[in-house]
């Protein structure tokens, strides 16, 4: 089993060793379906077989001369009756097809859901989102119809490709066997080198499809940047290349379908296997009945070969799919969220021992230690792009470690529960993000608990979020546009607060979090989070002075290197690169500070 | 079975179109492809001949032969076979290929449409639309559209099949051919009543799918939220949610789709009984030779699976069809923001006056009720106020992302509306609170606004921006991959990169939506520098949260509510003591140098 971070309560285990296991194991968690549906679609091919026959037979009749209308009529009603019997079963094999090839779309969602959940933030750093939506929708719908229709004018083809040669076989006379036979080897011979050609690009169409959507999802993502720069062109063109290649694609896939060889074959068999047939009829080894049955059987392979083409292609389609949803699937993702380990409350004793992280080149942290007592609050400040917010992010494990060990109250962040580890650990970003749902719930967002309004309201307060939420015509109940556009960055850092006083951490990361707090606000907001600190251990990454006096302790950080640690004060004394950072803004606002303002 | 629907609504776009209005649409997106169609519609035509001409000649045969079993005509016979199924099969190839030239052409076409028609909407457009709705309209829908047209060549040469085989069967047997084209109705009559439930089944299907797609947009971008909160389970358990409704939604689409060639079969079934009682019956009256009956029954099948597919053809072309309708809504959506003239701003000054200016998102929440401002060219003003107090939306009135529904907006003496909009955006730079990166380098989101500049004007843009030496700290300068939303660089080094890619775009006007986000002072004070390097020499509009750029600023305006309290520089604010006084005390005060050393000591 793969390392993953996110397990669901029940969960149905698939082989995902090739794409053809993975995909059988997801049709057989419906074995009855499977079973019953092939079921019916035989009774479908054996009736389907006797119309035919029927007909020759009738034609046997007539030939004789001894057709009187009751034995006709007979025939009309047989082949009526069959007809019927086969539409039915046809309609039953198709419902429990599309019932399998639905519920395998959900599951397949479902499972890659699921497993993207469970992929640590390493791995979605470097996943697109348009390419993953690409495959969560259009490539799991490509798996549905690779299972109906294509499977099952796969299983038709087949039956219908099989059923009437040997027809001709036990009906007719072997004799007639050579020419349907020769035409069923050659036939897969040119699927074979027809599957060989379509292969590539099926594979190559779906990736471009994956492409396409993730130029588009930028595009659309970063809309206003797009417009400020008057950039609609360009972003225009860059979609138009995507969109380009995937129409050549689209076109050479057309290209190779249209030079299917089968077809032409077909009719190549029907010319030699009329001769033949004519043939042995001069030589009076056929009755003319027996002719126009053999023809019939013959024609009968017109649908099959037609079929294949589809059928094929849908499948190609599908595999190629099923292989981009099975690469997520089968990423490694470093990080595991160890259900087995410790869970216990945390006291919030942080200790990093010799701590190394790379990540892309950048963001690296190298051979950090320290040690944060419980309920101790520790400032870091460095310049940016110096790795702060990466090494509170060792803290909860939203990073690995690549070198060193995390230990929380004495043990490795490795070997807590993630459960237990993550619920106990809040973070508020710089940026907040807040799903599309309502306030209310984007404050429940961090417990696992009911919550009733009258809490909610209570943190809001604290969080001095409560009267412009009431200032909105639906109050909490304000569904927030995505990525909270109708809120402002001030007004979303609030509700993170808020989101953070009811989760009720050991461990509290703020990463900026009060900067985009402006005018009256700041200093009730200040007080409050004050009351949120005392009690449990803080990572303050800030470099407001007013918030720094508040730490037990300072982390310098310089190029991903621990600098200096210390008070506020030993560090002002002794570090250069602490005392760097502080003294440019002294000497800008001396500089411009009106003279009345600095006498005071 | 009521919930199964429960918020799958219309957007608020989505119109209605009538059947005739969506496929005189289409036909518009046909015919610059009228060359290759035309090619395919001679190749069908002809295919369908050929593929005629085969049952004939081999019941012709049948007949020939029993009357005089002769080699020669056998092999003539055969010949004749052969090369007619060659060349059918040379225009199949034919017909194949040009469509999916056609195909390929016309998706491309109507993908652009729609993505030309998303990018020009404005800001308001997208404030309540989830962007992985949108992308499912143009990835997805414009998908549906093609099948349309290939639904729509197939139908030409089924129509044309079945017209030819009709006639030939009437030609065999009039009176049998009569009978079986009777049951051409029936067979019309159970695909209009599938037709309206395969249109309503599908549109469903594709909203739901588009939920689907926005959710997974959201959840997946915002993944590192729910680790941060242990909220895994709560994100997958809404995502089961709208799984399950997908299924059911889908699921009754497919019912309705799978129904079809069931009954249809079995429909095709009885009009071959009755032809075989028939044709029996005549046959051994001799009315007909064996060969014609044989003829005949083979015509049938000719007759019925074109006949089947013709019928399918209205419940499978309503899925293009409400695909259509989502990509044609989204198309045909009008933008608030229009522009009345085409004046090009490529001189633009930088004056701006409001004049009673009314302004709200939605209608029932008034942003600026009366607003009246003037900027003078070259002049900088920093906008300071609440949350909410308008700030935002006056930067947002004059980047024209929004429409205002009052008073007038006047750029240089000229209505804002009568400029050419990309024109009058290139004179205006912007850098938002939190910048936005394209994936890429460094050095292409620096060219963003200017794609063609050179290396060296891009190097002289982040010299300009704190002497550039943030560019060193990036492990690979300009080409250093900034990952999707820029997510590998930090804040501070995304302000940066924002700020050069203003300052190569070097525009007329620029406004700054100061970040709010406290970065090291050092890399603040880097920030600091480019945006005075920036303010220098053209209007400027900031909404400030620092104090040293309040005390920049030519004239520092104090909103409300949407209006204005006090105006005027920072000393002069500070000394009348009113609401900006109020405001420096709680705010910008701790920014101070005073307020650090009381701090400290």
């Amino acid at each position: 089993m793969n390392n993953r971070e996110f397990t669901p309560e029940s969960e149905y285990t698939y082989d995902r060793s090739s794409v053809w296991r993975w995909l059988v194991s997801h049709a057989m968690r419906y074995p009855m379906h499977v079973v019953v549906g092939t079921l019916f679609r035989a009774g479908v091919v054996v009736a389907a077989v006797q119309v035919p026959k029927l007909m020759g037979d009738a034609f046997d009749a007539v030939a004789q001369a001894n057709a009187e209308a009751s034995v006709l009529l007979g025939f009309g009603l047989a082949i009526l009756g069959i007809s019927v019997l086969r539409g039915a079963l046809q309609l039953l094999a198709n419902y429990t097809a599309e019932i399998v090839a639905l519920r395998m779309e959900r599951d397949v969602r479902d499972e890659l859901y699921v497993n993207l959940l469970g992929k640590s933030q390493t791995y979605h750093g470097q996943q697109r989102v348009g390419d993953i939506m690409a495959r969560a929708t259009n490539d799991v719908k490509q798996l549905n119809y690779m299972v109906n229709p294509g499977l099952l004018l796969l299983s038709e083809w087949l039956v219908n490709m099989v059923a009437p040669i040997a027809a001709i076989g036990i009906f007719l006379s072997v004799d007639l066997l050579p020419i349907p036979v020769l035409f069923l080897i050659l036939f897969l011979i040119a699927l074979r080198g027809y599957l060989r050609r379509l292969t590539p690009v099926a594979g190559a169409l779906r990736a471009q499809f994956g492409a396409l959507n993730a130029t588009l999802t930028e595009s659309i993502a970063g809309i206003e940047v797009v417009k400020s720069n008057a950039q609609e062109e360009q972003e225009h063109n860059r979609f138009r290349v995507k969109a380009e290649d995937y129409r050549d694609l689209f076109v050479k896939q057309g290209k190779i379908q249209a030079l299917y060889l089968p077809l032409l074959m077909f009719s190549f068999c029907l010319a030699l296997g009329l001769a033949h047939s004519l043939y042995l009829y001069t030589n009076g080894a056929l009755t003319i009945g027996q002719v126009i049955t053999f023809m019939g059987f013959l024609a009968m392979l017109r649908f099959p070969t037609f079929v294949s083409i589809f059928a094929f292609s849908l499948v190609k389609l599908g595999t190629a799919g099923a292989e981009r949803i099975l690469a997520i699937l089968n990423a490694e993702t470093e990080i595991d969220e160890n259900r087995a380990g410790i869970e216990q409350r945390i006291e919030g004793e942080v200790v990093f021992d010799n701590v190394s992280f790379a990540y892309h080149g950048a963001n690296t942290l190298k051979n950090i230690s320290f040690q944060a007592k419980p309920g101790e609050t520790i400032a870091i400040v460095g310049q940016t792009g110096s790795g702060k917010s990466t090494l509170t992010r060792l803290i909860n494990r939203i990073y690995e470690v690549s070198d060193g060990r995390v230990l929380i109250d004495g043990v490795d962040v490795r070997v807590w529960s993630m459960e237990s580890l993550r619920s106990q650990i809040a973070t508020i970003d710089q940026d907040v993000f807040l799903f599309s749902r309502t306030l209310a719930e984007n404050i429940a967002f961090g417990v696992r608990r009911p919550v009733n309004r009258e809490e909610i309201e209570a943190v809001a307060k604290q969080a001095q979020a409560h009267d412009f939420i009431m200032s909105f015509k639906d109050g909490y109940d304000t569904v927030v546009g995505e990525r909270g556009v109708t809120l402002s960055g001030g007004q979303r850092q609030r509700i993170a607060i808020a989101r953070a006083f009811l989760a009720d951490p050991r461990i509290l990361v703020l990463d900026d979090s009060t900067s985009a707090i402006d005018s009256a606000t700041e200093d009730q907001i200040q007080r409050a989070l004050r009351n949120i600190l005392h009690g449990r251990t803080t990572f303050l990454i800030t470099h407001r002075l007013s918030q720094i006096r508040w730490a037990d302790r300072i982390l310098v950080l310089r190029g991903g290197e621990l600098e200096d640690q210390g008070t506020h004060d030993e560090l002002m004394a002794r570090s250069p690169a602490y005392r760097n950072i502080f003294a440019h803004r002294d000497e800008r606002y001396t500089a411009a500070l009106p003279a009345t303002l600095v006498g005071e | 079975m009521g919930f199964v629907m429960d918020g799958l609504d219309a957007d608020a776009y989505d119109r209605e179109y009538s059947d005739r209005a969506l496929l005189r649409r289409i036909i518009t997106y046909f015919r610059p492809q009228a060359r290759p169609m035309l090619l395919v519609a001679i190749a069908i035509f002809a295919g369908a001949l050929t593929d005629t001409a085969v049952p004939i000649l081999i019941s012709r045969g049948i007949d020939l032969v029993v009357a005089n079993p002769a080699t020669q005509i056998m092999v003539l016979l055969v010949i004749a076979i052969l090369v007619l199924s060659s060349v059918s099969w040379g225009l199949n190839f034919l017909r194949q290929w040009l469509s999916a030239v056609a195909i390929g052409n016309v998706t491309l076409q109507i993908r652009e449409d729609a993505f030309n028609a998303t990018m020009g909407h404005d800001l308001s457009f997208f404030d309540d639309q989830p962007t992985g709705k949108l992308v499912s309209r143009v990835s997805s829908d414009t998908d549906g559209f093609a099948e349309t047209v290939s639904l729509t060549m197939n139908l030409i040469s089924q129509v044309m099949l079945v017209v030819l085989m009709g006639c030939v069967l009437l030609v065999i047997n009039w009176q049998l051919g009569l009978i079986t084209i009777a049951m051409a109705p029936f067979v019309a009559a159970i695909s209009l009543v599938f037709r309206r439930i395969a249109r309503e089944t599908s549109l469903h299907s594709r909203r739901i799918m588009a939920q689907v797609n926005a959710h997974i947009e959201e959840s997946i971008s915002g993944i590192a939220v729910a680790k941060v909160f242990r909220q895994e389970k709560a994100v997958h358990d809404d995502f089961v949610r709208i799984n399950r409704q997908a299924y059911r939604v889908n699921f009754r689409q497919g019912i309705v789709l799978n129904t079809f060639f069931p009954v249809f079969n079995a429909t095709a079934g009885i009009g071959t009984a009755i032809v075989v009682y028939f044709g029996g019956l005549n046959t051994a009256s001799g009315a007909m030779s064996v060969g014609d009956w044989y003829l005949f029954i083979q015509a049938l099948m000719f007759f019925w699976f074109p006949l089947t597919q013709i019928a399918s053809f209205w419940s499978q072309f309503q899925n293009g069809l409400s695909a259509s309708e989502r990509v044609f809504g989204l198309i045909d959506a009008e933008p608030r923001v229009v522009q009345t003239g085409d004046a090009p701003a490529d001189d633009l000054q930088g004056g701006f006056e409001f004049r009673d200016v009314r302004f709200s998102y939605q209608p029932t929440e008034t942003v600026l009720p009366d607003f009246s401002l003037t900027i003078p060219p070259g002049e900088s003003v920093a906008l300071v106020g609440h949350t909410g107090s308008g700030k935002t939306s006056i930067v947002r009135l004059v980047a024209r992302f929004y429409e205002f529904q009052e008073g007038q907006l006047l750029v240089d003496g000229r209505d804002i509306r009568a400029f050419n909009l990309p024109s009058y955006r290139r004179q205006i730079g912007i850098v938002p609170q939190s910048p936005f990166l394209f994936s890429g380098t460094v050095g292409e989101n620096i060219r963003y606004g200017r794609p063609d500049a050179k290396e060296a004007d891009v190097l002289r843009a982040v010299e300009h921006i704190a002497g550039g030496n943030w560019l060193a700290d990036l492990p690979n300068g300009l080409d250093t991959d900034v990952g999707e939303r820029g997510g590998r660089l930090s804040m501070g080094q995304r302000q940066l990169v924002a700020l050069a890619r203003v300052m190569l775009h070097d525009p007329a006007v620029f406004i700054l939506d100061e970040a709010t986000a406290s970065v090291d002072p050092f890399t603040e004070i880097q920030i600091q520098d480019g945006v005075e390097a920036i303010m220098r020499d053209r209007t400027s509009i900031v909404i400030a949260h620092r104090l040293y750029t309040v005390q920049r600023a030519d004239r520092i305006l104090v909103l409300d509510s949407g209006r204005i309290l006090e105006e005027g520089t920072h000393e002069m604010l500070l000394a009348a003591g009113g609401h900006y006084a109020e405001l420096y005390d709680t705010y910008f005060r701790h920014q101070s140098l005073e307020y650090v050393e009381s701090v400290i000591h």
